[in-house]
């Protein structure tokens, strides 16, 4: 055993018991399709994959095939073993878990030419990739959801279908390619996209101990470990192959493991119930529970062995009922009613008279807003008084208010089109293809200036020619080059919009809670960004002016903190935030011209002040916002505050109509189920 | 040995909770690192150089790119680029070895991934016609430290494929036409100004320990510090001389501590106490409760003692926890943990 690959043993891992249960089940019957492992950092997650393989049975190939092909199914054969002339020779190993670091190349992925080999014999040969070898195995893949997307689709496309076609580099090759697809994350640095998560088959969370007596065990294990390796693995071998054992025998009875009617009936009910897409749920399921009984030794599967892994199949799949149900309003006067404990402690210096506004609610009835308009303001502020009393007499003596941050969700995907400009920076928001020596080197081409070369696809190129050059010349060289054979890099990488917030910061958002979900909404957008690594800026309006609350950076954090603090009071100078906006916006576009913008307007839309002496402030804004529209690197969102309702002034829908952007309520913007976003995906 | 061009890990001033950091990592290289978060000219990126005084010896294949302790004729020696040393391993004869200091291998943020992972060697193949792996920065760190600097400016990129190979200790690289595995055990050192931003929480978890560094605060030590720098500046040859005893004395202890550590005990109670002091915090995961133990068991051997006290858990604490206290990617990096706790 190599020293570096002693690995902590399987049976030594102490609790996780439901990962270690998936990891088994599919070891049972490779037709669940593999496990997906979600959870925190530093919970055994790489460790328990890992340490998986030593209690795996060994499989029988076909000796000195590259594919490890199955010596009693022909059918499946690769071209090398059906040019063997006598029956196969078979040899039986364990079962190999193929690790796909991060760092992959597609040509290592899928396979390539052999270079080495073709410069010696002139003849192509194919050099199989990574999915040759994770074929009748695990492939692994630790952080599945940072590895980059172009791959991820090689790979899905390659699991789906179970065969990996390749053609390139003048190879035209097939090769079977089944494997078990397990994958860790950890959600915090971001999801993966849904069809990816549909396949894997099961799906489990994983979090830490909370039982003293366990965490105590496992770090006495860990410590142990760490000081004598080999003893310790010596220790749990007998365990670990008890395991082995029951896999093999649960292998061996699976094939005559029924599930009958009633059973079935109930998978397919359970699934329902939880609105799952497709049918692979109900596949998975019964699969799943099959090897659970077969585990068990049972010859047919009883609903307790369906309600065991249940939640394993159902957890990544689970939608909400269809249509959307509307949002709790009970939430938001919850956290009304707690905000409004704080300004009360506040020193009174910090609780200004009011000077331009006696009443609550940015509502100026002086000011240019028509009847109407006040009208509606009013009937809002009765209903919001018969709802929250408390809410409204705090209206009367607090002018600035720091609303708390309020519930934060999963937010859409929000990006700009492909194109193909050249770009620094780095991120993963939208993707591009990028001009410095940086980002990820997907494939090669014949096309670039010789600054990046792509070496391996050039000497790939050269290889076939070898032979015939080298008759030709006489230097040293094993290899011959010439400029024909030259491929560059093209990589490719995510680079991170700037996202600039514009936030309505006037008296109008308190109401009815507004400004804790608008904070909750930015609050998601800023996690969003963060996963994206996404430059932002904050602007802020409120009483008489915009203010540039937070220059373009790159600190989500600095954001957030501020974001916190941001407190809310006044009248509602929203012309005089858009042309901050667009200020902020010209100079980074200056600065960077192939930048993508994002523009965020986060308001009610009930301007009531004007910069300028002629225009209305409605009217002034919607002029304003006509600007955005001038350059089309700008893309620009407006998020609507106002709830949803009979009463409603769509002023922020006609906004975004006036600054040609998306318009979306809060409530729109929470990343909704599997088959919308797949729709989304398809037609952009 | 020359160590002249460094000013001597000893002769720092203060700052003895960062030393004592980075010297429990030299002591149990289990610990995974140790990140120094501080404001500039703190003496952040001194200290972690200054640290080639005092690094202890590891036994290696001479030259070996991967710094292995042995030849190993069934894996990576056989598409070792080093011709020799390869055909004396595959012929079953043991490889030349020598002792040398374990080595501070410098990640510089500019660094692309391909020289972090490695890569194809070029020269090989275009004069052999042979594939051949130019082994990265993460091969040359195996065993030693891996220092970041400015740790939060580092691309994106490259932190993922950092990540990757720390959470295992083995690098995998499936690039550019080579497909290849070595091990890449190293600590993880960082230096950082949190002014410039945050670390993702993964990343931040991977390093053991973590210290916040200020400026001295006593007139006292800040004249001491001036004039330490200035007659180093000046003379570096005789400063480090004059430094030497000290130096020496702080290797051996060092060197003590390691042959303690496998010795020193803890009893039950103890770990019941690391394991309350987690959850309490709530940590996510389970590496905070590992890494204290460890941390506390380090203190407990560097002060020579064969059994932890109630205090090296607490000191471990302060190392530990801090950084794994912000569970989200926007709460702020809790400074005293003690008063959390209280």
């Amino acid at each position: 055993m190599k020293a570096f690959k002693r690995i902590f043993p399987f049976s030594a891992i102490v609790g996780q018991e439901r990962l270690k249960k998936a990891l088994i089940l599919n070891a049972i019957n490779p037709a669940i399709g593999g496990v997906l492992i979600r959870g925190e950092k530093g919970t055994a997650k790489s460790t328990a994959v890992r340490s998986f393989a030593a209690v795996l049975p060994e499989v029988h190939v076909v000796a000195g095939c590259p594919f490890s092909c199955d010596p009693d199914n022909p059918a499946e054969w690769c071209r090398y073993c059906r040019s063997l002339k006598s029956p196969p020779t078979v040899i039986s190993r364990p079962v190999s878990i193929v690790t796909l670091p991060l760092n992959a190349t597609e040509d290592r992925v899928v396979g390539s030419i052999d270079f080495e080999r073709t410069i010696k014999t002139g003849e192509r040969h194919f050099h199989p990739g990574v999915l040759a070898k994770a074929h009748r195995g695990i492939l692994y893949i630790d952080e599945v959801n940072l590895l980059d997307d172009y791959i991820v689709e090689l790979i899905l496309d390659v699991a789906a279908s179970g065969i990996n076609r390749v053609e390139r580099e003048g190879i035209s090759f097939s090769h079977p390619a089944k494997f078990i697809l397990v994958g860790t994350m950890n959600p915090e640095e971001g999801d993966i996209r849904p069809q990816l998560l549909d396949r894997f088959g099961l799906c489990v969370e994983v979090q830490g101990e909370s039982d003293l007596e366990r965490r105590v065990e496992l770090m006495s294990f860990r410590e142990e470990f760490d000081l004598d390796p080999d003893g310790f693995i010596q220790r749990f071998e007998k365990i670990d192959r008890s395991v082995a054992m029951s896999i093999v025998a649960a292998r061996e009875l699976l094939p005559r493991v029924k599930t009958n009617d009633r059973t079935k009936k109930f998978i397919s009910d359970l699934c329902l119930e939880n609105n799952v897409a497709g049918h692979r749920a109900d596949i998975v399921m019964e699969q799943a529970a099959r090897a659970v009984a077969a585990l068990k030794g049972r010859l047919y599967v009883t609903v307790q062995d369906v309600q065991e892994i249940a939640t394993m199949v159902l957890t990544h799949r689970r939608r909400e009922a269809l249509p959307p149900p509307p949002p709790p309003p009970q939430l938001s006067e919850e956290t009304d009613t707690r905000k409004d404990q704080p300004p009360k402690d506040k020193p009174p210096d910090q609780q200004k008279p009011p000077e331009h506004q006696p009443e609550h609610n940015g509502r100026a009835h002086g000011q240019s807003m028509n009847q109407t308009e006040a009208d509606e303001e009013r009937s809002d502020e009765e209903r919001e008084g018969k709802e929250n009393l408390k809410d409204r007499v705090n209206y009367k003596h607090v002018l600035e208010r720091v609303f708390e941050i309020g519930q934060t969700f999963k937010v859409r995907k929000i990006s700009g089109p492909k194109d193909r400009i050249l770009r620094r920076g780095s991120g993963r928001r939208s993707r591009t293809r990028t001009a410095q020596k940086q980002g990820r080197y997907v494939r090669s081409s014949l096309k670039g200036d010789g600054s990046d070369v792509a070496l391996d696809a050039t000497l790939r190129a050269a290889a076939p020619h070898q032979l015939r050059r080298r008759s030709n010349s006489f230097d040293g060289l094993a290899v011959y080059l010439t400029p024909q054979d030259l491929r560059h890099k093209i990589r490719e990488k995510r680079i991170g919009n700037f996202l600039l917030f514009v936030v309505d910061a006037s008296g109008s958002m308190g109401a009815q809670g507004r400004m804790s979900a608008a904070k909750g909404a930015i609050m998601s957008l800023l996690l969003d960004a963060y996963q994206k690594r996404d430059r932002v800026a904050m602007i802020t309006f409120r009483q008489n002016e915009a203010q540039l609350q937070l220059p373009p950076t790159s600190s989500v954090e600095l954001a957030a903190k501020l974001l916190k603090e941001l407190p809310v009071g006044g009248r509602t100078p929203l012309s005089a935030g858009l042309i901050k906006a667009y200020e902020v916006v010209k100079r980074e576009l200056l600065k960077d011209p192939s930048t993508k913008p994002i523009v965020i307007v986060i308001t009610d839309g009930k301007a009531n002040v004007s910069v300028g002496q002629s225009k209305k402030p409605l009217e002034e804004a919607m002029i304003i916002a006509g600007r955005f529209t001038l350059d089309d690197r700008i893309t620009s969102i407006v998020v609507d505050t106002e709830k949803a309702g009979i009463m409603q002034f769509g002023l922020a829908r006609r906004l975004a109509e006036y600054m040609d952007g998306l318009y979306f309520r809060i409530d729109d913007l929470k990343a909704s189920d599997l088959v919308h976003i797949i729709k989304e995906e398809v037609t952009q | 040995m020359s160590c002249a061009r460094f000013y001597p890990f000893v002769a720092i001033v203060g700052q003895e909770k960062m030393k004592r950091a980075l010297i429990f990592n030299i002591i149990n290289p289990t610990l995974s690192g140790v990140l120094i978060r501080g404001e500039k000219g703190t003496g952040k990126s001194t200290a972690v150089r200054a640290l080639a005084h005092i690094l202890p010896k590891i036994e290696v294949v001479k030259d070996c790119p991967f710094n292995l302790p042995n030849g190993d004729s069934t894996g990576l020696c056989v598409e070792c680029p080093k011709a020799d040393c390869r055909e004396a391993v595959m012929s079953g004869r043991e490889p030349e070895k020598i002792w040398r200091e374990i080595r501070v291998v410098e990640l510089p943020v500019g660094a692309t991934e391909d020289r972090v992972v490695g890569t194809l060697d070029l020269e090989h193949a275009l004069k052999k016609g042979e594939k051949c792996i130019e082994p990265g920065l993460l091969a040359a760190a195996h065993r030693g430290i891996l220092y970041v600097d400015e740790v939060n400016l580092l691309d994106d990129h490259v932190v993922d494929v950092l990540l990757d190979s720390a959470a295992m200790g083995v690098n995998t690289i499936e690039r550019e036409g080579v497909s290849f595995s070595h091990p890449a055990r190293f600590t993880l050192v960082g230096t950082m100004n949190p002014e410039e931003g945050e670390l993702r929480p993964q990343l931040l978890d991977r390093f053991g320990l973590c210290v916040t560094v200020e400026g001295l605060k006593d007139p006292e030590s800040r004249v001491a510090v001036m004039e330490r720098r200035t007659a180093f500046d000046e003379d570096p040859e005789s400063f480090c001389k004059s430094w030497e005893e000290e130096s020496q004395a702080l290797v051996e202890r060092i060197e003590q501590a390691r042959k303690l550590y496998s010795h020193v005990a803890i009893s039950r109670n103890l770990l019941f106490d690391i394991a309350s002091w987690c959850l309490e915090m709530g940590v996510d995961g389970h590496r905070a409760d590992i890494i204290m133990l460890k941390t506390a068991k380090t203190i407990a051997a560097f002060d020579g003692r064969t059994e932890v006290k109630a205090s090296d858990i607490e000191e471990a604490a302060e190392l530990v926890l801090p950084h794994r206290i912000r569970k989200q990617p926007f709460m702020d990096i809790v400074e005293d943990v003690r008063s959390i706790r209280v």
